[in-house]
């Protein structure tokens, strides 16, 4: 990983999709986000019915997802963008999310990063969803 | 929401990153102490060497807690469980207290319990998909009885929740309850809360909560509270756990968490009703992270022991045993559990399990091998009780205490740990305490950058993961699925009726009337104990108590501190 930022002027929203507030994997994400030359905006522990609005005030071009565990609430996170038109904005997520859950999200256009990914591939990921 | 209420990560600030020898990761052990290839007596300090001569029970404590050890009591098996509904977590732990655990944790979910929210908070409806996901959902005393139906309340060693400040009074509050309305006196109930800022204000900050200051008055209330009515009980316990996990070194664990005590300490003390000798034992009672590094893990495990004993009689002059030995609860690394290839974790549970007993701690709680993709399945929360059984009567681990004491390389690596750890308590103290840097930022800085440090190595490949980073198959075959739980539509749509019926079908003037004097003890110093004691007795739900609690404490800004930046 370079420590020069790399030209970008992309914007990525790193917000939480639960209550629960282990923060060591999205701190590192959001810092190898933000070295990699992105504007990170921190929506913390946004309520699900926020994260659209504030995507649209942000006017982001990509959003990073923290997952504690359950997808339904991607479900409707997904909804609430569509619904103002935001569909194209693309959507990645990380976290707690096991198998079974990663392959419908995948399914519905979501990509997916486990546990142990590197932060290269998530990095590389972002900035090709942007481009 | 207008644009400047979001915090934008600041400009890069790179930690400096400590370059290694040929790649090789076995230089340096993970809180960055040299390794030699060889060990000899030379290599450890005198000093160091003649406290050698206390055996196992006396001061220093260096070769154990007590003086038979774990031929006169083996260490508690004492998992971490809970999930769905007050009815699936009493399932849970008959299972587990079945298959020989010889303590019990009651573990909540943070939608509510660490929140202190009632379900139908939209908070917590809007995400009701993970209500009793992560732990039980509670609504009031209640769901307690349910909790604990049928369990010999007298007999069992319990950790009721409690994990934040903000919740250990309600959750201790409702367990205490259920034994006194059993007919127990609180002298008899014996267990531990935790209380513990290293997850509160570091780890796992929830949404809302009281700030730091606080947070340590409940502490202080709750020790004192103890020290009056439950010999038994643990009042709070410093879990390094939490820091260590968050990114701590092994060095900064150890210097945390004795600032932390100390705040403590000096913090009844300043109160001026106790003396340090009457309360320090309560103190003692810790609980610390073993993660991989096998052989410094062991060695935190005995220089805490002497740190603790030295503090006491240097600080306090305290040298009476009792409060002198320190006792160590040991979690292994939730971190160390990869999410490729789960069934290694079972073999890492048993690694960190193996140094957590040569260390000589007095309880243990193995890390489930799905901890990455799910809460403990009742086939890993059985393997997590197995590796301790098979440790425990299989090996001879058991048999003799301090298995590893006189190894020149063990002893070495004592000596430097405690050193080290010194010069870090020292730079907490120079700050004002430990209250001081988890205000000022600088706790979090520290297990920020050491946390990029760690994951660094990962990524650059000096430190090996196999399955992750090393040794990777094409078509990996053990791959498991997470354990779903009971957490869901139901579980929130029962705790909704639960509480709706509460609502409805207690003395409402009784429980307004217990609610008004707890938000008048809050605004005052008397003990927050009590009132919330008689507040869940009387069937106030968690979410008016959180309610006062907030309003009367007002709320830590998390979007300032959060991801260390």
């Amino acid at each position: 990983m370079s420590s020069e930022p790399i030209q970008n002027r992309s914007k990525v929203l790193v917000v939480k999709t639960s209550l629960d507030g282990h923060w060591r994997g999205v701190s590192l994400v959001a810092r190898a986000l933000r070295d990699s030359g992105f504007e990170v905006i921190l929506g913390g522990m946004l309520r699900p019915s926020q994260i659209a609005r504030v995507a649209s005030d942000e006017d982001v071009d990509l959003i990073g997802l923290n997952i504690g565990g359950r997808i339904e609430v991607v479900h409707r996170i997904l909804d609430g963008l569509a619904e103002i038109g935001l569909s194209e904005v693309p959507v990645f997520c990380g976290g707690t999310v096991a198998p079974k859950g990663a392959e419908i999200l995948r399914a519905r256009g979501v990509e997916v990063y486990p546990p142990g990914t590197m932060l290269s591939v998530i990095t590389e990921a972002a900035l090709r969803l942007t481009k | 929401m207008a644009r400047s209420e979001f915090h934008k990560l600041a400009s890069s600030n790179l930690p400096k990153v400590i370059t290694l020898k040929d790649g090789k990761n076995m230089d340096l052990s993970a809180s960055g102490i040299p390794r030699k290839g060889i060990y000899g007596r030379n290599d450890v300090p005198d000093e160091w060497w003649n406290q050698l001569d206390s055996n196992s029970g006396e001061a220093p404590f260096i070769r154990g807690a007590y003086p038979d050890m774990y031929r006169s009591k083996l260490w508690r098996i004492f998992q971490l469980s809970g999930y769905g509904s007050p009815e699936d977590m009493n399932k849970r732990l008959k299972f587990l207290l079945n298959a020989g655990e010889t303590g019990i944790i009651i573990k909540h979910d943070r939608m509510t319990d660490d929140h202190l929210y009632d379900v139908d908070n939209p908070e917590v409806s809007e995400r009701r998909e993970d209500v009793g996901l992560t732990g039980t959902v509670t609504v009031g005393l209640r769901d307690y009885q349910t909790i604990m139906d049928g369990i010999p309340i007298e007999k069992v060693y319990a950790k009721p929740g409690g994990g934040v400040p903000q919740s250990a009074p309600y959750t201790q509050a409702c367990y205490w309850s259920v034994a006194t309305s059993r007919g127990h006196k609180l002298s008899e109930i014996s267990g531990t809360g935790q209380s513990d800022f290293f997850l509160t204000y570091l780890g796992c900050p929830c949404k809302e909560q009281i700030p730091p200051a606080s947070a340590l008055r409940f502490n202080l209330d709750i020790i004192e509270f103890c020290n009056e009515h439950m010999p038994k009980w643990v009042p709070v316990s410093v879990a390094g756990y939490n820091g260590a996990d968050s990114g701590l070194n092994a060095v900064q664990e150890l210097a945390f968490l004795f600032a932390n005590a100390v705040e403590y300490l000096d913090g009844i003390k300043n109160r001026g009703k106790l003396e340090p000798k009457d309360f320090a034992h309560q103190i003692g009672g810790v609980n610390f992270r073993v993660a991989m590094d096998f052989f410094e893990e062991i060695a935190k495990l005995r220089v805490a022991r002497k740190m603790w004993s030295d503090i006491l009689r240097n600080r306090y002059g305290i040298t009476d045993v009792k409060a002198s030995r320190m006792r160590i609860h040991v979690v292994t690394a939730g971190s160390a559990m990869t999410y490729q290839e789960p069934m290694n974790n079972i073999v890492r549970g048993t690694i960190m399990a193996m140094a957590a007993a040569l260390g000589g701690t007095q309880s243990l709680g193995v890390s489930g091998y799905d901890e990455a993709l799910s809460i403990p399945s009742d086939h890993a929360h059985l393997m997590s009780i197995r590796i301790q059984q098979i440790l425990q009567e299989e090996t001879g681990l058991a048999s003799v205490a301090d298995p590893l004491g006189g190894s020149f390389y063990i002893e070495s690596m004592c000596s430097e740990l405690e050193k080290r750890a010194w010069e870090k308590f020292d730079e907490i103290q120079n700050q004002g305490g430990f209250l001081a840097t988890v205000e000022n930022g600088w706790l979090r800085t520290q297990a920020s950058d050491e946390q990029r440090q760690h994951s660094r190595r990962i990524q650059d490949g000096n430190m090996k993961i196999v399955g992750v980073n090393a040794h990777l198959i094409d078509d990996p075959i053990l791959q498991v699925d997470g354990f779903e739980g009971q957490s869901g539509d139901v579980t929130w749509q029962q705790a909704v009726d639960r509480l709706e019926d509460l609502r409805r079908t207690r003395d409402t003037k009784a429980a307004m009337r217990s609610l008004r004097e707890l938000e008048r003890v809050c605004l005052t110093n008397e003990n927050i104990v009590p009132p919330v004691m008689a507040a869940v007795q009387a069937d106030v739900s968690i979410g008016e108590i959180g309610h006062v609690f907030r309003s009367s404490f007002g709320v830590w800004d998390v979007s300032e501190n959060e991801f260390g930046v």
